[in-house]
This record gives C-alpha cells, sequence and structure tokens, in this order.
C-alpha cells in the first residue's frame, strides 16, 4: 500500500465532518460605555466595561504560568498589567485627529460569559467637550483572528445602542 | 441620547436578543450561573481551561509557529501552522482556532495570484463555518489552477456530501482516488453509498479500507473507524456501530467529532447515564454542552434548568455575534429542551437550505411531526425517496408524516 501523505490528512479529518456536528465558541469580547450626563468643565467621561475571554488573553499573553491547561486566578492576577498594557493598544476614542479621549485604567476583575470566565477591564475615557461626535475605534485581536467580534453596547440619556465591530467595521461614530 | 451611525438593524438584533434572555432569566433567576463581575477569593481558585503546553497537539503548532516566525515568507511553513489550527479546532470542538489560521494564511490568500494551496486551505475555514459557498467558489478556484490537488477535490467531495449533492459526490470521489490515491478514493465512495441506499456496499468497501489502512496514522484509522460506525448505525446494526465508535475513540480519544457522535448514539439507545461521564471534560464545546443537557433531560436532573439557561446564553452569544451556522443543534434545542416545535421547525427549515446530511433530515422530521406540520416536511420526504438513505430512526417517522398527508383530514 501507498504510505499516506501527511499533507492530506488535516483533509480527511474534513471528510469525517460529514454527518458530525461541529462546535463553533468562536471568539467575542463584550464592550459597554455609559455616557455620564453630567459634563463637568466642557468635558465628556465615559465608563467603560471591557470583558475580555481569559483563553484570548492566554493565547496570546501566555497567562498559563506553569502550562497545565489550568489557568488560576494568581495567574491573571500576575498579568493584569500585561492585560491593560495589550488591551488599550486596540482601542481608542476621539473626536478627530489629536483631539482624544483619555483612556484611564481602573480596575480588573473577573466575569462569567456562557462560554468561559473573562477578564473584566473597567475604564474611564475622558474626552475633551462639548464632542459633536466621536468615533470608537476597536481593533482588539483581528489581527490575529479576523473572526473575532465586538459586542459593543452604548448608553446615554436612557437609551441603549448596539454595533457589532469586526475587522469591516472597526471603527463606529458615536453621536450624542 | 448616544446613537451609532450605520449600525441601526444589529440594534434590533440587541434588543430582540436581550428580551428573550430576560424572558429566559425570569424564570430561572435562582439557577443562573452568572454574578456580577468578581474578585476571586483564592489564588489557587480555577478560572478557565485554556490549552496545555503539555498536549502534543499544542506544542506542536508552537513548533509550527516558530517555523513560521523563522520563515515568514514561505506558503508551506504557513499553510503547515494554518492547517494545524484548523484541524486543532475541528478536534476539540473550539472555532477560536480556525480563527487563527485565517490570519495566518490571508497573506497568501488576498495575494494577488494566490496559490492553490492557499485557497484550499481557506476554504476548508469557511466550510468550517458553514460558509459553503463561498467554500465551493475558492475550491473550484483552486481546481482551476491545480486541477491535480488532492486535498480541493477531497475537501470539495465532503462538501457535496454535506449538501447532498451525491451525483457530484461520486465524481469528486473519482478524483480523489485519481489524485490521493486508491484507499481515500475508496474511502470517500465507500462514506458516499452510505447515503444512497446502498449502506451494505458502504460498510464492505469500508472494511477494505480498514485493512489497508491498518498501519496508517491513527486519525486515518480513526476516520475510517467513525465511517464505519456510521454505515452501521444506516442498517440499524447498533452492536457493530458501538465497537466502531469505540475503536475511534481509543485511537482519538479527545475527538470532538467522535465523542458528540458517539454520545448521540447513547442517546438514541436510552443510554444517558453514560454522555455525562463520556464529555465532562469537553463543556468548553457547544455541540457536546448540548449532549450533555440532552443527558441531563433524559435523566430528569434537577441540574437541566442550569444547563438549558447556558445553553441559551451560549446560543444568544452566537446571534449577537451575527452567526447562523448552528441550525442542526438549535433545532435540536428548541425541540428538545425549550419545548417549542414551531421555532424547531423554522430553524430546522433554514438549516435544510444549508445542509442535508441525515442529522438534517432528522431535524426537520422531528420538529414537522411535533408542530403538527406534515406538509413543511415534504422537501425533505422528497429528498429521501430519490436518496433511498436507510435509517432506522428516520424511516419510520417519514412513513408516519406520509401518511398523515395523504390521510383523512388533509
Amino acid at each position: 500500500m501507498r504510505p499516506f501523505e501527511p499533507a492530506l490528512l488535516a483533509a480527511v479529518a474534513w471528510l469525517a465532518t460529514v454527518n458530525a456536528a461541529d462546535a463553533h465558541s468562536a471568539s467575542d469580547a463584550y464592550l459597554t460605555l455609559t455616557a455620564e450626563d453630567a459634563r463637568t468643565a466642557g468635558k465628556v467621561t465615559l465608563h467603560g466595561q471591557w470583558d475580555i475571554a481569559l483563553r484570548d488573553l492566554d493565547f496570546v499573553l501566555k497567562l498559563d504560568d506553569d502550562g497545565d491547561g489550568r489557568l488560576t486566578w494568581g495567574e491573571v492576577h500576575h498579568h493584569q498589567a500585561a492585560i491593560e498594557r495589550y488591551a488599550y493598544r486596540y482601542l481608542s476614542l476621539g473626536g478627530g485627529p489629536g483631539d482624544d479621549c483619555v483612556i484611564k485604567a481602573e480596575r480588573q476583575l473577573i466575569v462569567d460569559h456562557a462560554d468561559g470566565a473573562y477578564a473584566a477591564l473597567f475604564f474611564d475615557a475622558v474626552c475633551p467637550g462639548p464632542p459633536h461626535k466621536l468615533l470608537l475605534r476597536y481593533t482588539l485581536f483581528f489581527a490575529i483572528d479576523p473572526s473575532h467580534r465586538g459586542i459593543f453596547v452604548m448608553h446615554g440619556g436612557g437609551n441603549v445602542a448596539t454595533a457589532l465591530l469586526s475587522p469591516e467595521n472597526a471603527t463606529v461614530e458615536l453621536k450624542p | 441620547m448616544w446613537v451609532i451611525r450605520r449600525c441601526a438593524i444589529l440594534g434590533l438584533v440587541w434588543f430582540a436578543a436581550h428580551a428573550a434572555a430576560q424572558s429566559v432569566t425570569a424564570d430561572l433567576v435562582p439557577l443562573a450561573p452568572f454574578r456580577a463581575p468578581y474578585l476571586p477569593d483564592r489564588d489557587g481558585e480555577v478560572l478557565q481551561e485554556v490549552p496545555s503546553s503539555a498536549d502534543p497537539a499544542v506544542a506542536g503548532m508552537q513548533e509550527l509557529r516558530a517555523a513560521l516566525d523563522k520563515a515568514p515568507h514561505s506558503l508551506p511553513a504557513a499553510k503547515q501552522l494554518a492547517d494545524a489550527y484548523v484541524d486543532y479546532s475541528r478536534q476539540i470542538g473550539d472555532a477560536h482556532y480556525a480563527g487563527y489560521a485565517e490570519a495566518v494564511i490571508a497573506p497568501w490568500v488576498k495575494a494577488p495570484a494566490p496559490a492553490a494551496a492557499a485557497l484550499v486551505t481557506q476554504a476548508t475555514i469557511l466550510q468550517y463555518r458553514h460558509q459553503f459557498n463561498d467554500a465551493r467558489e475558492l475550491l473550484q478556484h483552486a481546481l482551476n489552477i491545480d486541477p491535480r490537488n488532492a486535498q480541493a477535490w477531497l475537501t470539495l467531495a465532503t462538501l457535496d456530501m454535506v449538501q447532498g449533492e451525491y451525483r457530484t459526490a461520486s465524481k469528486d470521489c473519482a478524483q480523489v482516488t485519481n489524485t490521493a490515491g486508491v484507499e481515500l478514493g475508496l474511502g470517500c465512495s465507500g462514506n458516499l453509498r452510505s447515503y444512497i441506499g446502498q449502506a451494505r456496499q458502504s460498510l464492505a468497501i469500508l472494511q477494505q479500507v480498514e485493512a489497508s489502512v491498518a498501519a496508517a496514522p491513527a486519525a486515518t484509522q480513526a476516520w475510517v473507524q467513525g465511517l464505519l460506525a456510521e454505515s452501521a448505525e444506516r442498517l440499524g446494526d447498533w452492536p457493530q456501530a458501538e465497537s466502531r465508535y469505540r475503536n475511534a475513540l481509543k485511537l482519538l480519544p479527545q475527538d470532538n467529532f467522535l465523542l458528540v457522535a458517539y454520545a448521540d448514539f447513547l442517546l438514541d439507545r436510552g443510554r444517558p447515564r453514560e454522555v455525562l461521564p463520556l464529555l465532562a471534560a469537553h463543556t468548553q464545546s457547544d455541540t457536546a454542552f448540548l449532549r450533555i443537557a440532552l443527558a441531563q433531560q433524559a435523566l430528569q436532573s434537577v441540574q437541566l434548568p442550569r444547563y438549558t439557561w447556558i445553553m441559551a446564553a451560549r446560543f444568544e452569544a452566537l446571534r449577537l455575534r451575527g452567526s447562523e451556522y448552528f441550525g442542526r443543534e438549535e433545532s435540536r434545542f428548541a425541540l428538545q429542551l425549550q419545548h417549542d416545535p414551531t421555532t424547531a421547525l423554522d430553524l430546522a427549515l433554514r438549516n435544510w437550505q444549508v445542509q442535508r446530511a441525515p442529522w438534517d433530515a432528522r431535524v426537520v422530521l422531528e420538529a414537522a411531526h411535533a408542530a403538527r406540520q406534515p406538509q413543511a416536511a415534504v422537501p425533505v420526504l422528497e429528498f429521501l425517496e430519490q436518496t433511498k438513505l436507510e435509517d432506522p430512526l428516520l424511516q419510520p417517522l417519514a412513513r408516519e408524516l406520509r401518511a398523515q398527508l395523504t390521510g383523512p383530514g388533509q
């Protein structure tokens, strides 16, 4: 018999899926912004909560120090500064060029979603005001996983608006 | 009031999803597994399972990643890593790695004159996400460039079988024989025969393949055992199906596809108690999770509301990200766990437009029966008649629906 070529094995595995269920839990993050009603000294403050899956963070930052496949609170806690440095590189808010909001990291907690535990990053974005509009730019994980989605919810003035952030829809315009 | 431009429709989607989630929560508040963001009590508290670097598959992917980092312009290095990611994604039932694979292969797919190999890898990713039309287009493009690309023919054969295009699949299998050799070609046509009323021949062919792959890698042998199990199920040969599943799982104990298929077998045989230990380590996979929930239901477990709640939340999360490739599982969830045959039928019929494997037929028939809408099952009944699919679970159901259609009062 002719030996199997390794290059074909991946394809062989695919044949098996004809009547099989595929499983899909892809990468999501949840970003919520709440606009403060009161404006101080012409500035607008937005309170943010950004839930990012520990699984995703482990892939890019290797949080599982002992490599045992079980991510403990001790390990996550140890990497919190690295998580913040990484995440906030991929989020910006601003009125336009040279008019960026200042993002101040507040605290980090853990939150459970249906598919696992997430790091909950709390922050304030202080924006020069009064803004006519703000641009939110979100690029977390897109370079390493184009199927990542940011599920964005904006609260303000008693209303809720949402957007699905993707590589094709990485910048959205927020209007007060 | 704050508004987001360009996103009005998604806003509606969210409100709908939110309302649904609330109605679920209201019934089950005490059992809801979620709490407000918290600070864990102990350093040793395990928050999340992640791929372990002790896992040979993970170590292998790390090596391939290092090789690509050293040769970032090498298509073979990128393809090897991307294929390993896709395979791992499929194996553990986690779509994250399919996304990583897409990022790795993207520069070659987007090139002005992409290589066939890159297009085939991208097609397998799209197929995994049930974007079948896009996958088919890429495969045809790849075969125009390289008509002897065996992986493209194999993937196309799978795609045609998933979508019930058996005549085309038969031609694809012939091409698999030409390009990949007799064993894979026989595996391909053996599998195909199980869907067209020739399950007995299918078993005979696959047994021949089994003998010839005795020295092949575990994944190949497990693939053949899995196909044998499926053909045995078509014939209602339960002892053979079970021993084939067990053989396959001995070879690939962690494979999500095999675990879930065997769990379905056990649920159908009235053996839910065995499903729980089988899938205990695989709750991360949504498909495995659904089988756990169905087993909890069959066992009349007090835990069932919690499992139903989490499963519903996972489907909501999928909807929020705009994903619709879960029809088969969602229909089963709606029918069995939410007792909503109308929704189940709608989901099953939409899924039937996309894929037509035996389980896809089954969810339509079961939902049409439960919803007392035999007329809705007509396209599937016609398909079963044309293809002569054998299945001891489907056939009685199909007969009953046909009787309802022609019976008095219709």
